[in-house]
């Protein structure tokens, strides 16, 4: 037999070991080509000018996860080697050289990872697919599905493969090269050291680590970049210490309470939780490092999604807008541009008065959290307008209530407006407090409609009030596009802000469908490349868990059958494994969660009150966070722990 | 205590049968130390896994306090195997993760005792076999006869009526295998424990009371020790060995 012929057997017998890495690595190729079926996109790079940069994100992305792939095939390489380290001894026993055990085991790697790439490839054309999907929703276009590879993509996927395994398979190759043969044979006789330390030093580590992770946590909440990196160190050396020291610290505690020790099936699951920590606990350490990062960029990147849907949707209500501010207020350039151009099915020109007072203002900053305001007084609109605004914006129009003022707001503020009780005083005008609104009505930052507030009154009201600014908002009969809206702002001499900027006057432009646009091409180029980066991590730390996990399954079956032959019976053999293997996947995790959700909660909470509402609540987006990372774990630890049953409780 | 009658046990399919036991036959009594010995393939670790009901008998019956083994559920089995079982392997089977006093007291775990009195109880069993030092010791740290005595407190400290040794000195060197054994003699004499022990070492058996000898899967032979001292019985076995035609590297 040929040594390509024998590597071809071990490679098939190492898919068939080893299902879960060979499908993590299949999906690490579907991965990358996916995500470089992106950068190579023409169609996707057409969608709006910001979408180039997409490709750089992408590849900047990219480096890390080939780095973090790299690290889980050496790993998962090293690994493979030492278990199989007596049949490596025996084919140089019987006369081959190392330089041909390294090929032969070089040989198969490749073909492993050749097989996972074609694999990889095929399920890569389906996820480009999704991603496609996702992105023309994202721009509100339709979507039509057309599989196919692109060989760009195709290169770039196998040039990065190539790279993850000729760095992992170099560096087994010297190993190999290096071992002597009695080292291989009798890997398995080495003196055992004792399973678990019980020095000192490490129970007294065990305490101070979960002071250390108490003080990090503070010092991150802190949201002061000194404190953060303080905090984020002691976190750091709070997992290292908490997993060397767990397998000392917690025999320890058992020690003073036996009685503990000894109920129910508490000896068997912590007495193999500590064995296994006492051999991996810095791969444990750096798992749950790896999980905690998962985490936060998840969370980021649905914070930033939140942001920009927030922003968007507030800026969104009117198909076209634009708002003037300053002492010459003449819309007539843009009217005339507009009138030639866009065709529009209804719009209103208006005004925005100040009221004088900021007794409303005063009120929202004595109830609620901080508040930007873009006014020094309550800014006021006549009904008149008011109805025709929301006719415009498609909303159902609203009852005008006689000797009362409305109050139209964003969502955040409802609540306390509702609750708002005073008069307001215009021009000899007494108006009590009537109905408030909610629905976006452009009330953010630039020239708009009140920031977060507009009072709504009696036309007659307004008489005599300084003007704010005068408005235009209109509904068009199809969405503007970007040249339309460019030549719009560059007749007007708007600079790329959208504002136009001179002595007399402050102009500030919007249009729905390139808002739209911006959040699509936003969302984009950031939510795509950090979900990238941690869908990679979460499948490495996992793959590396599971893998550790299953090559235990030959002493879990002897542990195993000795508890059958001592008189367990299969249904408590059976909820022992469970608690080891939820035990196991849990230890890693908590950590994580610990510092990856107060993360997200404090970055969650960094935009302005209101902004970050509804889809976009902290709490949900922890949801979703923890959603999407536990799917993934959930379904590495239910086809490791079905794996692992199979192998020890065999029916 | 423990009554064999008959027992038959096939292996293999209908066309290609293998006989491993043949209406095999006998008792033990209460206090009684048996010794079952053989050479590879007579049948005696067969005999073994029968009465420990980790396999079943193809024909025959087992009682063990008068409880037929073979009427048991698998639950029920288990609690059977926990409550009157002791089992003492040849390569310890001792729980590499658990300290010595942890592989005592989960033979007490598994019996559902009070756990604030498992502690005491493995300390009590641990001094009567001289082990008591060793008890925060994990198995790698102990030696191979410190490790035995583990494996037989485990097997008596739940107060099981039946120990089933299986080869208990093959992993031995002679000074642990002689401490071992008697030690066995110390647990069936001043402990009253009963003791069904397989082996091969006609000096192992000579420490038991009464020998079976199994031959192509049928009692051959059976040998009383008496008031005859350990010497002289040692030589008798031989004897039947010799006459047995068994092999004689098997012998030592």
């Amino acid at each position: 037999m040929t040594l390509s012929k024998l590597s071809f057997r071990n490679a098939r017998r190492q898919a068939r070991d080893y299902m879960v890495y060979f499908v993590t690595i299949s999906l690490a190729a579907a991965l990358l080509y996916a995500y470089n079926g992106l950068v190579f996109s023409g169609e996707i790079r057409t969608l709006s000018k910001g979408m180039s940069s997409l490709s750089l994100t992408i590849v900047l992305a990219s480096v890390v996860v080939v780095c973090v792939f790299g690290w889980l095939v050496a790993y998962a390489a090293r690994f493979m080697l030492l278990r199989r380290s007596r049949e490596l001894g025996t084919y140089i026993l019987i006369g081959l050289e190392n330089r041909q055990v390294a090929q032969m085991f070089f040989l198969e790697n490749l073909m492993v990872g050749s097989c996972a790439l074609a694999l990889g490839l095929a399920l890569g054309g389906l996820l480009y697919q999704a991603f496609r999907a996702i992105i023309f929703s994202l721009f509100g276009l339709p979507y039509h599905f057309a599989l196919g590879l692109s060989l760009p993509a195709v290169m770039l996927t196998a040039v990065y493969f190539s790279l993850i395994y000729l760095y992992a398979l170099s560096r087994n190759r010297k190993r190999i090269r290096k071992m002597k043969i009695y080292d291989l044979i009798y890997s398995d006789r080495r003196n055992e050291g004792p399973v678990i330390g019980n020095g000192k030093i490490r129970r007294w580590l065990f305490g101070a680590s979960f002071v250390l992770g108490a003080v990090g946590i503070f010092l991150l909440m802190r949201r002061e970049l000194i404190w953060g990196l303080m905090g984020a160190a002691c976190i750091i050396i709070f997992l290292f210490g908490f997993f060397l020291s767990f397998a000392s610290g917690v025999p320890a505690f058992f020690e003073r309470r036996p009685a503990r020790k000894y109920r129910g099936q508490n000896l068997l699951i912590f007495r193999s939780l500590t064995a296994r920590l006492a051999a991996m606990g810095i791969m444990m350490a750096v798992i749950s490092m790896i999980f905690a990062a998962t985490i936060m960029v998840e969370g980021s990147g649905l914070v930033l999604n939140g942001l920009f849907r927030s922003r968007s949707a507030e800026k969104a209500c009117f198909d076209l807008y634009f708002g003037i501010e300053g002492k010459e207020q003449d819309p007539r350039p843009y009217l005339d541009y507009i009138e030639d151009n866009i065709s529009v099915e209804q719009w209103v020109l208006y005004r925005v008065y100040v009221s004088g007072i900021a007794d409303v203002q005063n009120y929202i900053s004595s109830h609620t959290a901080y508040y930007c305001y873009n006014y020094e007084q309550d800014p006021v609109m006549r009904w008149r307008d008011y109805a025709a605004l929301r006719a415009v914006a498609g909303y159902p129009a609203a009852e005008q209530e006689p000797g009362r003022y409305l109050i139209h707001c964003t969502a955040y503020l409802e609540e306390p407006l509702r609750d708002y009780t005073r008069p307001l005083n215009l021009g000899g005008i007494t108006l009590a407090p009537g109905s408030v609104y909610t629905e976006h009505f452009f009330q953010g930052t630039g020239v708009t409609n009140g920031r977060g507030y507009l009072l709504i009154v009696p036309d007659e009201a307004v008489e005599g009030l300084e003007v704010h600014h005068l408005a235009y908002a209109a509904q068009t009969s199809e969405p503007v596009s970007a040249e339309r809206f460019e030549e719009l702002t560059a007749a007007a001499g708007v600079d790329e802000n959208r504002f136009l900027t001179d002595s007399e006057s402050y102009t500030f432009f919007a249009a729905k469908a390139i808002e739209n646009a911006d959040v699509a091409y936003q969302t984009a180029i950031s939510v795509f490349p950090l979900f990238f980066l941690a869908l990679a991590l979460t499948m490495t730390a996992a793959t590396i868990l599971t893998l550790q996990q299953l090559s235990e399954s030959e002493p879990y079956r002897r542990q195993f059958e000795l508890l059958r032959k001592l008189g367990m019976d299969r249904r408590e053999m059976t909820g022992v494994l469970r608690k080891q293997a939820a035990v196991y996947y849990t230890m890693p995790a908590v950590p994580a969660l610990l510092i990856g959700v107060p993360f997200i909660l404090k970055l969650a909470a960094a935009p302005e009150p209101g902004v970050m509402v509804g889809v976009s609540d902290p709490g949900v987006i922890v949801s979703i966070t923890l959603g999407i990372f536990f799917l993934i774990y959930g379904i590495y630890i239910v086809l490791a722990y079905t794996s692992l049953k199979r192998n020890v409780l065999p029916e | 205590m423990l009554q064999v009658t008959n027992i038959e046990k096939y292996y293999g399919s209908r066309n290609q049968v293998t006989k491993a036991l043949n209406r095999v036959s006998f008792r033990v009594e209460d206090g009684e130390f048996l010794a079952i010995m053989g050479a590879s393939g007579s049948g005696k670790t067969t005999l073994l896994n029968c009465i420990s009901t980790i396999d079943t008998v193809s024909a025959g019956e087992i009682l063990l306090d008068g409880v037929n083994v073979a009427n048991l559920s698998e639950t029920e089995l288990a609690g059977f195997r926990r409550e009157k079982l002791g089992f003492v392997f040849q390569d310890y089977n001792l729980l590499d993760t658990l300290t010595v006093e942890e592989n005592i007291g989960l033979a007490l775990s598994l019996n559902h005792i009070n756990p604030g009195a498992v502690r005491t109880k493995v300390e009590e069993m641990a001094a009567k076999l001289g082990i008591a030092d060793i008890l925060d010791k994990f198995p790698c740290q102990i030696s191979g006869g410190q490790k035995q005595r583990t494996a037989c407190a485990r097997a008596m400290v739940a107060g099981q009526s039946l120990i089933l040794a299986d080869e208990p000195t093959g992993a031995l060197d002679s000074r642990a295998s002689k401490n071992l054994l008697e030690m066995m003699s110390v647990m069936n004499q001043e402990m009253g424990a009963t003791i069904l022990m397989v082996t091969h070492d006609a000096y192992g058996a000579s420490y038991a009371g009464r020998v079976l000898f199994l031959k192509d899967g049928r009692v051959f032979n059976e040998l009383l020790r008496g008031e005859r001292g350990r010497s002289v019985f040692y030589h008798e076995i031989l004897d039947v060995l010799a006459a047995m035609g068994g092999d004689v590297s098997d012998v030592i």
